[in-house]
């Protein structure tokens, strides 16, 4: 059971190899573009519409965590966390044609931001009423427990949201029965315009995490080194069969709760020390110190990414939006269900349903690619 | 292809911004993505980004000014037809709510009744006196051409059941000859022999055709309730009657001076009812007990004055009120009591048309009568009965003149109204009459 | 065929889809050792192990969630409330996240909520309620109540291997109450589907959970007047049998709604607005709804049998709406 050291001292993280070093600054510049898109430009132009949460300054989060998952692990990520998403494998067009409500999109124009899911990919969304998703990380954990092959769940949520039922359920539940499951706790300091002083009254929340008989550890989320060294032990942890741990990670919002929101609320103070500590300055400084980039490489980097982006979004753009009697289908999974069922864990019984199901369905509608 | 700028949602809920700046200037050419113009919500300040490259063309909304979210603010002359077309369609996201989808009727409604089932006085045979049924009797009725009105009711209150409504079935269907009536039952009256299909009415009296000594014609429902009534009315008041003359001549001057005049301005016929209605109202401000009705020992004084106006109709007799009449005036009697004659004739009175009156008044003169002695419309305690309007000579300062003359007969209940007040009643109505001073026009 | 109880052969289907398919499994309070609350369960945790049969803490909402996230990964859970009036606190796991999973992002999620519900037994407000209406009021899910012993195990079955979420209601009254002869192989209850319980011709009367019997009780002592009752079971409420709720009311022309869930807004309000939509001209007297009144279920047994509908109560509505 692991008390943290005073938030903000810096252990020296263990680094990894220098391939994913520059992976996870081409995500940590991918996020920050893409996202700066969706809430200044798209959203701007009447091309988004409905609510925009974006995570900027606090990608390091998602990035440095979901860098190091296997094929079978799942990961149940909030809305600041894209990296998450894409890190796992979904198409750049294909979360911007969701942000844009296309019939062709993950969520087939049902649902908006970042509710996309695939069970291929290992990715389940929130649903809007936040910490919902920590009880399923249990039950997720507690399947691939039973499978034995070591995989973990990763869920994702801010610290106002720790103040929530579901969490403390779900903490409780997987600690009583020892899943693999990382509770990863996104401290920005604001639930809204809620600041820490009015969301809890522990002096850190790291104490939740032996509260429910589970490690609990508060690092600095704004260095992505740090996040990726204080997960990958409580990864190990949980593939070693130990049980789950809570993370704590301070972060700084840069911007508003969503892009409606003009953040008056938030001391200038702080959003002038997100800027100080941007996780993609220290990252680029640091690659560049141990010369694993040059500056010129980050720059070809960010060309490249722009140009993803603008193909990204000019194919998203250029699919048409859902016809509105598509509205009534696929509330009920019956036998015309269309989209692919789990290949996780298998029993005979559903191997069978899904025979039945392709031999009677000449394919499912959508391609299997998620 | 021109490309729409439009206002965007910053939030929720909000529904409007204002323009603060634009940041180029008309006909200047601009990037896609280059700042376009600042705005100004509720929620939040923000530079807007321009959708398209191309050139400035049009700028629809002014700085300062404050607009709907999605309003177009300018337009861009731009290159790329890509670009414009997803667009159109974004701005388009928020288009507009689909109306409802339509109610989901039955097959078997859209065959149903043409009236609105609201008006049940349309489909009754008269307003006020519905056969009561269900739906699924009346379609039975329908799709066999039964007049409900035929069929005997054993259901509650006295309504025709799925049971009875077969039962007839069989019973014409075992018996057609004798029972079924005669086809040409209805002598057409023009408009007046118009129905609302789903519920058959019976119009004109019957030609009797003789199958034997007798032949049994059931009563129809409105028969039925005016037979009941009358009944009722004589064994519930002490009937007493009283007649006088008026002399009209006074009235009669003013209807030919003016009627010309006042059908050219009020689209309404001058006839006697209004001067009649309008001395019955003065007459019963002074003596109210005419305007009263009985519960048990009490007498009930009505504080408006709703006057009835019997109106015969072939099947029968119908009694509209003119409400409130002592609020109108003589031009707002007559308008009240042309409406309401008109709608009885058409059958488009309501049940509200038909029920609040205090007082009656009857016209057996329009049949041709000298005077008459009508039966009191219940709860009522008084009805009068105004005779045909004839020239008779008359002695007039010891000579003989002739002169236009009613009779006006009262019925009136001498439980609570005595001789004496009968007769100064009357007496007011005829002073009224004969020294009319009231505008007409 | 073998004589048993509504609650055993509820266990009996479970047992058998146990046996059938290894990613069925059950989570709830007390459902292991103890073997449930009322025994539903009894002997299965010797015979399918800890793994399949887990006992958790006190947390509704997480062992709703925990069985969404398990049904994602392909398993088959089964969830046990100890009694439904305490399913409220799991409520946003089964509205919000099970019931659009598939319609937002596309996965089936396989689970089935189950538990005791119903009054009669002098329980009180917490473990008397019929609250199925907050459930059929939510698109995505299933709710599914059986009367009959063999209803119980067929729609146990279909309700676990169904791919929706369903949430079953057992009636705790009917536990021990009911004994019939039920097939001992392999059969499924659709749902969806009412069944007729008994033939009639002057009213209709439609009914679902305990109430089907207090029909049937007063269908009997009516046929000695000379009037005819017939009473459908609905056995499904999300979705139900519209058509044989119509055929029902088409053939009889006068009906009944007959529910022991509270007046406002059950489910006797949305079958008569069903039949004044589609059966308008087939009937021969207005809708009559038997319901209990708007109040919680009160404890002290003269107010409980004040609240709850019985064979008296449609008897005298019966004869009113036959006079009709």
């Amino acid at each position: 059971m692991t008390i943290s050291k005073k938030p903000g001292t810096t252990r020296k993280p263990t680094a990894p190899d220098a391939a994913t070093l520059t992976r996870m600054l081409y995500y940590l510049k991918l996020t920050r573009e893409a996202e700066y898109r969706i809430e200044r430009v798209l959203y701007r132009q009447g091309k988004i519409v409905g609510g925009v949460y974006v995570g900027r300054g606090q990608e390091a989060i998602g990035v440095g965590s979901a860098i190091q998952l296997k094929e079978d692990d799942v990961v149940l990520p909030s809305h600041r966390d894209f990296s998450s998403f894409v890190i796992r494998g979904f198409r750049l067009a294909d979360v911007f044609a969701n942000w844009m409500a296309r019939a062709d999109s993950p969520n087939r124009g049902r649902d908006n931001t970042l509710h996309i899911g695939s069970l291929k990919l290992g990715v389940i969304p929130i649903i809007s009423p936040l910490g919902a998703t920590c009880p399923v990380a249990c039950g997720v954990g507690l399947v691939l427990k039973r499978r034995g092959r070591g995989n973990v769940a990763l869920v994702h949520f801010g610290e106002g949201t720790s103040s929530v039922g579901d969490v403390h359920e779900a903490m409780n539940l997987a600690a009583v029965m020892k899943l693999p499951v990382l509770f990863i706790c996104n401290n920005n300091q604001y639930a809204y315009s809620t600041p820490t002083e009015k969301q809890y009254a522990v002096q850190s929340l790291v104490a939740r995490g032996p509260a429910y008989g589970m490690p609990g550890t508060s690092s600095d989320g704004m260095d992505v080194l740090t996040v990726y060294d204080t997960v990958r032990r409580a990864i190990a942890r949980a593939r070693a069969g130990q049980g789950p741990s809570f993370l704590e990670f301070k972060t700084y919002r840069m911007t508003g709760h969503s892009a409606h929101d003009a953040a008056e609320y938030v001391p200038k103070i702080h959003l002038r020390a997100g800027t100080q500590r941007d996780p993609i300055q220290r990252l680029e400084k640091f690659l560049v110190a141990r010369k694993i980039l040059t500056r010129q490489r980050i720059q070809e980097l960010e060309r490249t990414i722009n140009q993803e982006i603008d193909g990204a979004i000019a194919e998203a753009e250029a699919r048409p939006l859902p016809a509105g009697e598509t509205a009534l289908e696929g509330v009920y999974c019956g036998l015309d269900c269309w989209w692919e069922r789990p290949s996780v864990v298998r029993s005979p019984l559903s191997v069978a349903a899904e025979a039945e199901v392709r031999a009677t369905h000449n394919g499912l509608r959508t391609p299997d690619k998620y | 292809m021109p490309t729409n700028v439009i206002m965007p949602q910053m939030g929720e809920s909000v529904a409007e911004g204002t323009v603060t700046k634009w940041l180029k200037k008309l006909g200047e050419r601009v990037e896609r993505d280059e700042p376009l113009f600042e705005i100004s919500t509720d929620k939040v300040d923000a530079e807007i980004p321009s959708p398209a490259a191309g050139r400035l063309a049009q700028i629809l909304v002014k700085e300062n000014e404050t607009v709907a979210v999605n309003t177009v603010v300018a337009v861009i002359d731009g290159e790329g037809a890509a670009v414009a077309a997803p667009a159109s369609e974004t701005s388009n996201l928020k288009s507009e709510i689909p109306a409802p989808p339509a109610l989901a009727f039955s097959e078997a409604s859209a065959a149903g009744p043409s009236a609105p089932p609201a008006e049940t006085p349309s489909q009754a045979p008269a307003p006020g006196v519905p056969v009561r049924s269900s739906p699924l009797v009346r379609r039975i009725a329908r799709e066999n051409r039964i007049d409900l009105a035929q069929v005997k009711g054993t259901g509650l209150g006295g309504r025709v059941s799925k049971k009875d409504i077969l039962n007839y079935l069989d019973g014409r269907q075992k018996a057609p000859a004798a029972q079924a009536p005669p086809p040409s039952l209805e002598m057409p009256h023009g408009p007046q022999a118009r129905e609302a299909p789903g519920a058959p009415t019976p119009t004109a009296p019957p030609q009797i055709v003789f199958t034997g000594p007798t032949q049994v014609v059931p009563m129809t429902p409105m028969r039925r309730q005016i037979a009941e009534h009358m009944v009722t009315s004589k064994r519930t008041s002490a009937h007493v009657y009283t007649v006088i003359e008026v002399e009209m001549t006074k009235v009669a001057q003013i209807r030919e001076r003016y009627k010309d005049e006042f059908e050219r301005r009020h689209g309404l016929k001058l006839t006697y009812t209004p001067f009649v209605v309008r001395a019955a109202v003065e007459a019963i401000k002074e003596v109210p007990v005419i305007n009263s009705s009985v519960e048990g020992t009490n007498i009930i004084y009505k504080r408006d004055v709703n006057i009835g106006i019997a109106v015969a109709l072939e099947q029968g007799l119908i009694v509209p009120v003119v409400k409130r009449a002592d609020e109108k005036n003589f031009l707002g009697v007559a308008r009240a009591v042309q409406d309401l004659a008109e709608r009885a004739r058409t059958k488009h009175l309501s049940v509200d048309d038909v029920q609040g009156g205090t007082f009656t008044i009857t016209n057996p003169g329009s049949f041709g009568g000298l005077f008459g002695l009508p039966i009191i419309h219940q709860p009522q305690v008084a009805i009068l009965g105004v005779g045909a309007i004839e020239k008779r000579p008359m002695v007039r300062d010891d000579a003989i003149a002739i002169r236009p003359m009613v009779y006006l007969s009262l019925s009136y209940d001498h439980r609570v109204v005595d001789g004496a007040v009968a007769e100064r009643f009357l007496g007011k109505i005829k002073k009224f009459l004969e020294n009319w001073d009231e505008l007409v026009l | 065929m073998a004589l048993m109880t509504y609650l055993e052969a509820i266990r009996q289907g479970i047992w058998e889809e146990m046996e059938r398919d290894s990613s069925v499994f059950l989570l709830g309070e007390d459902i292991g050792v103890y073997g449930g609350a009322f025994k539903v369960t009894a002997g299965m945790l010797e015979k399918f192990g800890e793994e399949r049969v887990i006992d958790t803490p006190i947390c509704e909402s997480a062992m709703v969630g925990a069985a969404v996230g398990a049904a994602l990964m392909g398993m088959r859970p089964v969830v046990e409330m100890q009694f439904m009036d305490f399913i409220a606190c799991g409520f946003d796991q089964i509205v919000n996240m099970a019931a659009k999973i598939h319609y937002r992002w596309g996965p089936a999620v396989p689970l089935v909520i189950r538990g005791p519900s119903g009054a009669g037994v002098h329980g009180g407000p917490y473990h008397s309620q019929s609250n199925e209406m907050w459930f059929v009021h939510t698109p995505g899910l299933k709710v599914v109540i059986p009367a009959t012993a063999y209803d119980a195990k067929g729609l146990i079955k279909a309700a676990i291997r169904d791919d929706n979420p369903v949430i079953f209601y057992e009636h705790k009254f009917l536990y021990r109450r009911i004994k019939e002869e039920v097939p001992e192989h392999d059969y499924v209850v659709p749902i969806g589907k009412a069944a007729v319980r008994r033939e009639g011709a002057d009213i209709s009367v439609i009914t679902y959970g305990a109430m089907v019997w207090t029909a049937l009780e007063a269908a009997e002592a009516l046929e000695k007047e000379g009037v005819s009752l017939e009473v459908v079971d609905l056995r499904s409420l999300l979705p139900y049998d519209e058509e044989a709720v119509l055929a029902s009311v088409r053939k009889c022309n006068k009906v009944i709604l007959l529910h022991e869930d509270t007046r406002t807004a059950g489910m006797a309000g949305e079958l008569a607005a069903l039949i004044a939509e589609k059966a308008f001209e087939d009937l021969d007297g207005p809708v009559v709804r038997i319901t209990a009144p708007d109040t919680p279920v009160p404890f002290s047994p003269p107010l409980e049998e004040y609240f709850l509908p019985n064979a008296q109560k449609v008897v005298d509505a019966a004869r009113r709406l036959a006079a009709y």
